[in-house]
């Protein structure tokens, strides 16, 4: 699931999760990774840990199946694997029989001098298309397997959903868990709902296509606010708007949302608030117009001359490329929105606020 | 260059008291006193919100760290201070972590201009959050001439139906509710010592 800020990724999930639990028969596990650890030290193996320990969970309160003490003294053993793969573990090491220590190069080449020798890698011919399964990913594969075994026996499908992996603006950390955590639980059948940052979409340089990696990629991308699409409308009416709005301020709250789900609620909850505060008696287009300003003036702040030209540029010609890695930025940061992979406009609330003199020069 | 709303804290708490009990907004600091409007903001949110206010210091506080001060308790409101300027990894840092920041009561913001343009640039997913909630911090409108303050009470009292004489005897009686109308109302009266 790729989408940008505030599109609607989690709460797509979590309807998602509501569907596949009320299926029966399945076994749906949903991890807002984000919550779970400190994403900017972001490891390969924490999603496994995290499945692992659910599973684990499940498992061992799996109050129906009846199990030998042969067999529960295995899954205590599998159990205790899984905990010191999320958590570690001390270990021993006799330091008098094992020289593990970090050689300098001095050392290095005083070995090899004195043995009459020379270490170097020579390079295949046939690269590996990923890189290889970490060593310590392998070793978690075997006490995860047991515990699906098992949880096969009562349910037939297991499904993990992940969010938050979307918080990792830099693609290559989402591409090392990819390559590492997800190819393993694909191997091992369990299904897997993630969201994914937008730079893998659009990010330059990444070469990596997101499609090889899963079976269906979904992009939410922004909801065009034209007159004929009534979808920003009915979220609105959902949320009892239409009480406090006339229509046109409707209009306007959908418009200067640029489609953006978050920014579409919190214009329609602002100007309520901006409208108590002032003693209004409903929603007045003065209200819309202070909220709307502030929305764009968040925007607008810290965007640089170059960045302005940019998006004046977008707004004028149309034209955007997404290649670069500047106007990633401004998709980042949900200043431009994309309607479709050709589609690209300037976020209506920033276009508002930015100078009019500034909008003549280009 | 465009500017934020300039809100007295007594606002800003409002706005957040209208929101129920989530809610996010930023407060820009203002450039001298700082420490003494940190003060009264949080003694404003306390008055209004009828429940503790903490402030945490952003700059100091570890992923573990935060995460544990925001939910023990989750319910009372809290000011993420950044004091002098955080860093810009500090916030990415914290964008990442934007999950783990959600709680109950009401979050604010207190950041310098500086802190403002690096939240919007670099903590997209916080900045989303916040949406337009982003208000300098302005001088309290209780500042008011005494003309303005009269025409205030008559308000006040013409609306609920009762003289200030009576809004200070329900206080005393512990009668009046705690709606923010009644504070402002006793605090015009000069009797916030009631609230």
């Amino acid at each position: 699931m790729v989408g940008g800020v505030g599109s609607g990724k989690t709460t797509e999930l979590l309807l998602a999760e509501q569907w596949l639990r009320k299926q029966g028969n399945g076994l749906t596990f949903f991890y807002d990774i984000s919550q779970e650890t400190d994403l900017s030290s972001l490891n390969s193996g924490a999603l496994l840990a995290r499945f692992g320990i659910g599973l684990d969970w499940i498992v061992l309160n799996l109050g129906s199946l009846s199990r030998a003490d042969s067999q529960a003294e295995k899954l205590g053993e599998f159990s205790r694997e899984i905990m010191e793969f999320a958590f570690g573990k001390r270990v021993r090491r006799d330091l008098t029989s094992i020289d593990d220590r970090p050689k300098s190069i001095y050392e290095l080449a005083r070995d090899e001098v004195e043995s009459h020798f020379l270490t170097e890698n020579v390079p295949g011919k046939l690269n590996p298309p990923l890189p290889p399964l970490n060593r310590d990913i392998q070793e978690v594969r075997a006490p995860l397997e047991e515990f699906l075994a098992i949880a096969r026996k009562a349910h037939r499908d297991v499904v993990v959903v992940f969010d938050g992996l979307d918080r990792l603006l830099d693609a290559t950390k989402f591409w090392s868990v990819v390559h590492q955590d997800l190819r393993l639980l694909r191997e091992m059948k369990v299904s897997v709902l993630a969201t994914a940052p937008l730079s893998v979409l659009f990010g330059a340089g990444v070469g990596q296509s997101i499609s090889d990696h899963f079976d269906r990629v979904h992009h939410l991308s922004v909801i065009a606010s034209d007159p004929e699409n009534a979808s920003l409308r009915s979220v609105l009416d959902k949320r009892r708007g239409s009480e406090l709005l006339t229509m046109q301020e409707a209009d306007a709250i959908c418009h200067f949302s640029g489609g953006v789900l978050r920014d579409l609620i919190s214009l329609a909850r602002d100007a309520a608030e901006e409208a108590y505060v002032s003693d209004h008696d409903s929603i007045t287009a003065a209200d819309v117009e202070k909220v709307v300003h502030q929305l764009g003036t968040g925007y607008l702040r810290g965007l640089g001359p170059e960045a302005t030209k940019t998006l004046l540029k977008l707004q004028s010609s149309k034209s955007f490329k997404v290649d670069v890695p500047a106007n990633v930025e401004l998709l980042l940061t949900r200043r431009v929105l994309e309607y479709s992979s050709t589609d690209f406009r300037v976020h209506p609330a920033l276009l508002s606020v930015i100078p009019r003199t500034e909008q003549k020069r280009v | 260059m465009s500017e934020f709303s300039t809100e007295p804290f007594f606002e800003i708490a409002r706005r957040l008291e209208i929101r129920g009990e989530t809610g996010w907004v930023a407060v820009l600091t203002p450039a001298t006193d700082s420490s003494a409007s940190l003060d009264q903001l949080q003694t404003e949110l306390q008055s209004v919100l009828q429940k503790p206010a903490r402030v945490i210091q952003l700059e100091t506080s570890t992923f573990e760290e935060l995460r544990e001060a925001l939910h023990q308790p989750d319910g009372d409101a809290v000011i993420l201070s950044g004091g002098t300027g955080l860093t810009l990894e500090k916030w990415r840092s914290l964008d990442i972590m934007r999950s783990a920041l959600e709680r109950k009561g009401p979050v604010i913001l207190w950041l310098s201009p500086g802190d403002v343009a690096h939240l919007i640039e670099h903590a997209p997913n916080i900045r989303s959050f916040i949406g337009g909630s982003i208000f300098l911090a302005g001088p309290d409108r209780g500042i008011m001439t005494e003309t303005e303050r009269q025409e205030r009470l008559k308000e006040l009292s013409q609306h609920f139906g009762f003289s200030g004489a009576e809004a200070v005897r329900k206080a005393q009686a512990r009668e009046l509710p705690h709606e923010p109308e009644f504070v402002e109302w006793l605090v015009l009266l000069g009797r916030g010592d009631l609230l």
